[in-house]
């Protein structure tokens, strides 16, 4: 059974760990998978950054800490992206 | 007091203008004549290609939505009583295997929307009104909407990996309802995993005279409770210099949509006499 890569996509509400999650998604290995706003869904899937290492997801990406300023003239990004992983069999 | 020459029967209160302006939207649900809703439904189900502008004049039916009384309230008190409907509209058919939209803001890559006027975020010109003619369930296409993000600027292919927010709005909505949108909302179309069709009808509308007066049901008594409003709501969780920003062209919305009836906003001590928490 080959070891793949989950991704975990958290945008928090500041750089620490602990804040809010404000959006999450996950992207599964999967051929076809689609992975894109969910109106039937009930909440996100972690309080937290910090709830989703409990859970056993690793931090590879810390977010940039100029990424959630934005600018009148550049746009704004809601939140402080991480971005996380868990390997897993699949099969 | 002042106030522009209108029916007043269905215009907004001062609580319902200052929740579109925090907000962002506002969920009508007309009263429209039995049978109305399927005549459209079956009207445009009976296409077969997209009519474009053209839409209208296809199913003029729609013409009783736009003109009802709840309709030409909350329009004038968001654009003016001399507002007009815009040129271009557009029927969304979102079959049943539509994938989600990415977020987006409307006609993001031209400064200038499609009234000719530049984006100003503390303006409320130009209105997006969405008419649904059937019911609208969670698993058939609901628009999502991210309250408060229309006095922002949005970076889609940016925020392309986000997936869901803990504070999205899902317009899961009845036959006849209407979500009225500022222009510069954030929002999606989302997938239909459902088998039935599901209809929106997108129509604009836009302001032609620069607001002077309330043209809305305002009573100048309550101005402290709106000015609270303004300055503390947040209707989606973000980042706090984001919130910041938000609140700060609320008020200047406010002020400039209310002409002579403007809040004082001096500076006033909100902390004396509150609870230590």
């Amino acid at each position: 059974m080959p070891k793949l890569q989950r991704l975990l996509y958290i945008n928090a509400e500041s750089t620490h760990p602990q804040s809010a999650a404000l959006s999450a998604a996950i992207y599964e290995p999967v051929e076809g998978s689609i992975t894109q706003v969910d109106p039937t869904s009930e909440g996100l899937p972690y309080e937290s950054v910090q709830a989703a290492m409990i859970d056993g997801w690793r931090v590879i990406q810390a977010p940039d800490v100029w990424a959630g300023i934005g600018s009148d003239d550049a746009g704004e990004v809601i939140g402080f992206q991480f971005i996380l992983e868990k390997i897993e069999d699949f099969g | 007091m002042t106030t522009a020459n209108v029916a007043t029967d269905h215009r907004l209160t001062d609580d319902e203008m200052a929740a579109f302006i925090i907000r962002g939207y506002h969920i009508l649900q007309p009263e429209l004549r039995t049978g109305l809703n399927d005549e459209i439904y079956a009207a445009l189900d009976g296409m077969d290609t997209n009519p474009g502008d053209a839409v209208l004049e296809e199913v003029p039916q729609l013409n009783e939505v736009w003109q009802s009384p709840e309709m030409v309230g909350v329009l004038t008190s968001l654009l003016g009583p001399e507002y007009e409907m815009f040129p271009h509209r557009h029927c969304h058919r979102n079959s049943p295997g539509t994938p989600s939209q990415l977020i987006h803001q409307d006609n993001l890559n031209d400064l200038r929307i499609e009234g000719g006027q530049v984006r100003q975020p503390d303006r409320i010109d130009l209105i997006l009104a969405m008419y649904y003619p059937q019911n609208v369930t969670s698993d058939m296409g609901p628009t999502l909407i991210l309250p408060g993000t229309h006095v922002l600027r949005a970076l889609p292919e940016r925020m392309a990996s986000q997936g869901n927010f803990r504070d999205q709005v899902i317009a899961t909505v009845d036959a006849g309802s209407v979500v009225i949108l500022h222009y510069d909302i954030w929002h999606a179309g989302t997938a239909n995993t459902s088998d039935t069709v599901r209809y929106m009808l997108k129509f604009l509308f836009q302001r032609t005279t620069n607001p002077s007066v309330p043209t809305w049901n305002h009573d100048p008594a309550n101005d402290a409770a709106i000015r609270n409003r303004l300055e503390s709501e947040n209707p989606m969780s973000m980042q706090r210099g984001l919130a910041g920003k938000q609140r700060h062209f609320r008020t200047r919305m406010w002020n400039r949509l209310a002409g002579d009836q403007a809040l004082d906003l001096s500076y006033h001590d909100k902390w004396s006499g509150g609870s230590w928490n």
